[in-house]
């Protein structure tokens, strides 16, 4: 890539990056370094690390970060590695199911899980129905569960993340390296370790990074478990206090440096690819038929995946359908009836068709972006490109809550972002596609840095030289050769968008804007049987997730494969 | 080819399905509404089900009245902490672009803090309906002020139009299941037994909230001015009691939330024995839990003597756009079908269409037949209840906002310590020297909360208020821990 063009894109990018992302988030962060009575001030962040609960908090959440990607990762690499090296009974329905974390609404997961934990829940009624405990002395799964609790709950959600990247990445390694470190008569174990594990590390660093950052940040697990002293659920409080609290955005900033610090040192540990300039893979990756009770081992640790991550979702699919569900097992009076209600309700066709767009739009944005920025990342040699990789990454470490009420400032009438939302009925439409398109932006810029990083430079030359035009060249060879990383990215923005929360339920303030995550929050909130409700239409919206997903797999993927290419 | 037919179809055709689904169960009735000639903004924090039905209430009404049809369209960016921030984003805008107001009719539902701080801010407009029903007011219909609870200021810039109290919520079985007694006043969320079984509200999310915690510390002063004690004594000693119980309350809780709906919903899912609950979401919950037989897992009461009524008040934004019908939104709210609306039984005559709110009216003479017969929540009589208890401003009303700080300090920032000093002085049965320990509450005393504590709370001095409030819970977290170490070392000692 030729200089000029790495700084215009790096500029047009900056400057995308620096009005919808920096500008708001600054203009509510800088209460953090604003006193009347000071003016620019370090007071507030000097008093978080003078207070030993902010102090524990952040310590919290940092421990609950690492904790949970290493979980995630003690998840998805067998399950990616497994994935590409064997053929299994039901290898393909199960590849796919195994991304079901990515379809759960949020606050619905949280629903369908206290269902299952509460004191009362299935879990304590089914070891009270197998003799295992007193019905009298129930476990207080979700009290006594704390950092642990959290601590699983992140995995289960996030190895997807991990997954999809980690898979990714093993597709791109040329299958002769180790098939050479095996026939020098090197044994699996060291070959995992020498040659496959150091061969996927930039796809382990892009799904880690966001783990981390991810579940850093993460503010609804925790609430689940009532697990207060942690950095995210001080801030989500600080943030709700009747008082004009500045903590909140002082812990905010340091959650940035935090995350960005993190992202950079582990960047340098992980994020170089150790295949250098090596040639494309030249042969296809040949799946190995393992023995009869093997194969089917393989199958069983899929399935086991895929059926304890998916106990929200069965716990949000079964109280839509209870009458009362209560202290047994399984609800004793079933019914359709929350369906109709939830379905038929005036907010809900409205607020599918603005999902639809709203994530639709989003994504798209971050295709485009994202591409253009992996390019400058990994393509470019221009001076400030690891800063621009450190950029994308923030709006990660960012509560959306902060970033909600930045955008809300700026699209009063007379501020910068009011042509986003002109019009006599303020349609947030456009504000909410910036938005949710900046805070999906790192989950596209991972993917496709980790995929420009493993296709090899060498083709892009041979293509440039036999005379093609760089937009030729980026048409005909490295898009096709990023695809499976793209539809890893996208799907994640995609689904992400979907489901997104803050933003849709600050900014969308009018009925017939809602998203479909506002239509299931409203519902949440009617009388007696809100949860049910909300039930309901989170089953719609996974199902719908959930075809839209395996339809863009089976549909994008090429040979079948999940991600290969 | 077919192949790929074959792969369209079965990933459209499922699509499709999912997505007639909806469509097909639409209803079309409320749909409509939105081709209306007139249109009225109100933001709101008002649940869904209540927003429905007064919106298309108001219509039917404002319809038939003026021959025009209106749509009212909710904003609703979350509770009332997010309506504060929208309000605040929206008028710091209209002023520095010189624009009169925000494109926006009316606040309706939140509590009277919310609302005293947007009318101290200039941000509402005189009322008509003050001087179009006047005898609403002048006859005590509506009050001015019950049981301590203001229902609308002088300047009549807000009203109130529904009643709403704290109360407490419990789940029947959890109490068989640990062998205790039904909770039937505050004190007895503090026993012990409750322990991680309380699930409370948070009083610095809430102005309602933190007005049922001041309740609960005045009415401990009224009984040591019943005690005989000098005013200043009964000041000093009912707050120290007051805050004890407080301690003993949060000891218990699991947590202190911000959402109305967790707590009985935790209660009726036993996740929790026992909570602080909005009155109309304990009835709700305790209707849909029913059995055949009439019996409900979940009870709400009103607990004895510690009750006050507080309004869900209305108001009309300075500049607003749709002035005329906002107005008359404001005069429906406390027409008597307006007002029926709140309470009545779905399929009366002036009851909702869908379900009932079960909320209270405000107005004092709809608390006869024949409206009673009417309405679902006919036995509860809030003016009843709300005279029980003779709320005195000037014992706690100065102390609010320090009292919500203080909770903060001493049970929300310390909850960890606190709940475990409170389990350790259960196992050690109460030594004297760690119970005083725990219950120390001297730097936040009567006086203190009203000298030092306000003074700091109020110069806006933020840095000063966050240093105040880490010196303060850092004091706390330290007293709990040694009383827990206290009633360690004593129950090992009984051990032995």
């Amino acid at each position: 890539m030729n200089k000029r063009t790495a700084y215009i894109l790096t500029a047009c990018v900056t400057i995308f990056f620096a009005v919808f992302f920096l500008y708001p988030a600054v203009i509510v962060l800088k209460e953090a370094f604003y006193s009347s009575e000071d003016g620019f001030t370090f007071s507030f962040v000097g008093e978080v690390f003078m207070n030993p609960v902010y102090t524990e908090g952040l310590w919290n959440a940092f421990a609950l970060g690492v904790s949970s990607t290493l979980a995630s990762l003690f998840i998805s690499f067998p399950l990616a590695l497994i994935g590409h090296r064997y053929l299994f009974p039901f290898k393909k329905s199960l590849s796919a199911l195994v991304l079901i974390p990515l379809v759960l609404p949020p606050f619905v997961g949280a629903v369908g899980v206290k269902q299952i934990l509460g004191i009362q829940g299935a879990l304590n009624a089914f070891l009270v129905k197998l003799g295992f405990m007193e019905p009298t002395m129930p476990i207080d799964w979700l009290g006594d569960g704390r950092f642990w609790g959290v601590v699983i709950m992140n995995a289960l959600h996030l190895y997807p993340i991990l997954y999809m990247n980690i898979a990714a990445s093993l597709s791109n390694i040329d299958p002769a390296m180790e098939q050479a470190a095996q026939n020098l008569g090197c044994p699996p174990w060291r070959r995992l370790m020498r040659i496959t594990l150091p061969l996927t590390t930039p796809g382990i660093f892009a799904g880690g990074a966001i783990v981390f950052i991810w579940s850093f940040t993460e503010l609804g697990v925790p609430l689940v478990f009532d697990f207060t002293r942690v950095a995210p659920v001080q801030v989500y409080d600080g943030i709700k206090d009747l008082g004009d609290n500045p903590f909140p955005y002082a812990l905010v900033a340091i959650m940035l440096v935090v995350s960005t610090l993190v992202f950079i040192g582990s960047k340098a540990v992980l994020g170089r690819s150790k295949l250098g300039t090596a040639p494309r893979p030249k042969g296809k990756n040949v799946e190995v038929r393992p023995k009869r009770g093997s194969a089917w081992l393989c199958t069983f640790f899929f399935f086991l995946v895929f059926f304890i991550a998916s106990l929200p979702h069965a716990g949000v699919v079964v109280l839509s359908l209870a009458h009362d569900w209560y202290s047994t097992v399984l609800p004793e009076v079933w019914t359709t009836e929350h369906y109709r209600e939830a379905l038929g309700h005036p907010l809900v066709v409205p607020s599918i068709q603005n999902s639809l767009f709203y994530a639709s739009a989003a994504t798209l944005v971050d295709l485009i972006l994202g591409v253009a920025i992996a390019w400058v990342i990994v393509r470019s040699t221009i001076r400030g490109r690891a800063f621009l990789d450190a950029l994308v990454m923030l709006p990660l470490a960012v509560p959306g809550l902060v970033l909600a009420f930045g955008y809300l400032a700026l699209s009063q009438k007379g501020e910068t972002f009011y042509f986003l939302v002109q019009g006599a009925v303020q349609n947030p439409t456009w504000l909410l596609v910036v938005a949710y398109a900046v805070r999906r932006l790192p989950y596209v810029v991972r993917s496709a840095v980790a995929g420009l990083q493993q296709s090899n430079l060498a083709l892009e030359e041979a293509a440039r030289s036999l005379g093609a035009t760089p937009a030729r060249t980026l048409r005909r060879v490295s898009l096709p050769l990023l695809s499976a990383n793209l539809i890893a990215g996208g799907i994640l923005a995609f689904a992400f968008a979907m489901l997104e929360v803050s933003d849709s339920l600050i900014l969308a303030q009018q009925s017939e804007h809602f998203p479909i995550t506002k239509a299931i929050y409203s519902l949440l909130g009617m009388l007696g049987n809100g949860y049910e409700l909300a039930s309901a239409l989170g089953v719609w919206a996974m199902v719908f997730l959930g075809i839209s997903i395996i339809g863009a797999v089976i549909l994008g993927g090429k040979k079948g494969g999940l991600f290969r290419m | 080819m077919k192949g790929g037919k074959k792969k369209y179809l079965g990933v459209f055709l499922p699509m499709v399905v999912v997505i007639s689904a909806p469509i097909i169960l639409r209803d079309d009735d409320a749909a409509a509404m939105n081709q209306a000639e007139l249109r009225l903004e109100v933001i709101t924090p008002h649940n869904e089900l209540i927003r429905r039905e007064f919106g298309e209430a108001f219509s039917r009404w404002y319809e038939k009245k003026h021959g025009e049809s209106v749509y009212v369209n909710w904003r609703t960016p979350g509770g009332t902490s997010e309506i504060k921030r929208v309000l605040d984003s929206a008028f710091k805008a209209a002023k520095k672009n010189g624009s009169e107001g925000i494109g926006l009719d009316l606040f309706f539902g939140g509590g009277v803090y919310d609302f005293k701080g947007q009318a101290k801010a200039g941000r509402f407009q005189k009322l008509d309906v003050f001087e179009k029903e006047a005898g609403l007011f002048e006859r005590g219909i509506i009050p001015e002020i019950q049981s301590g609870e203001g229902y609308y200021p002088r300047e009549y810039d807000w009203l109130g139009t529904c009643l709403s109290s704290f109360g407490i919520c419990y789940n029947l079985d959890s109490l068989d299941r640990l062998d205790l007694p039904a909770p039937t006043t505050w004190d007895d969320l503090g026993r012990p037994g409750f322990q991680k079984g309380i699930a409370l509200a948070d009083p610095t999310k809430s102005g309602s909230v933190a007005k049922a915690f001041e309740m609960l510390v005045q009415q401990k002063i009224h009984l040591q001015l019943a005690a005989n004690l000098s005013r200043k004594e009964a000041c000093a000693k009912g707050w120290v009691e007051g805050l004890n119980l407080i301690q003993r309350i949060g000891s218990n809780a699991r947590y202190f939330t911000d959402s109305a709906s967790k707590v009985p919903h935790d209660v009726a899912q036993g996740n929790a024995i026992a909570g602080m609950c909005i009155d109309f979401f304990g009835r709700s919950y305790n209707e849909a839990l029913k059995k055949e037989n009439g019996n409900s897992r979940l009870k709400f009461i009103s607990p004895v003597g510690g009750t006050s009524y507080s309004v869900d008040p209305v108001a009309i934004f300075e500049g607003a756009p749709n002035l005329k019908v906002a107005q008359e939104f404001v005069n429906f709210i406390f027409t008597k079908e307006g007002q029926m609306l709140w309470n009545a039984r779905p399929g009366t005559k002036m009851g909702p269409k869908i379900r009932g709110l079960r909320r209270l009216p405000v107005r004092k003479d709809l608390y006869q037949e024949p409206f009673l017969s009417d309405m679902v929540d006919a036995e509860v009589m809030p003016y009843k209840i709300a005279s029980e208890f003779i709320y005195d401003y000037d014992l706690t009303g100065r102390h609010f906002t320090p009292l919500r700080n203080i909770i903060r300090a001493m049970c929300i920032d310390s909850h960890e310590e606190m709940k475990a000093a409170w389990e350790a002085l259960i196992k050690a049965d109460f030594p004297p020297e760690a119970t005083a320990k725990f219950y120390d509450v001297s730097p936040v005393s009567y006086d203190a909360a009203l000298s030092e504590i306000k003074v700091i709370l109020k110069s806006g001095d933020k840095i000063e208020v966050v240093r105040m409030m880490n010196d303060l819970g850092t004091y706390f977290r330290e007293h709990y821990r040694e009383a827990e170490r206290m009633a360690l070392i004593v129950g090992k000692g009984d051990s032995k």
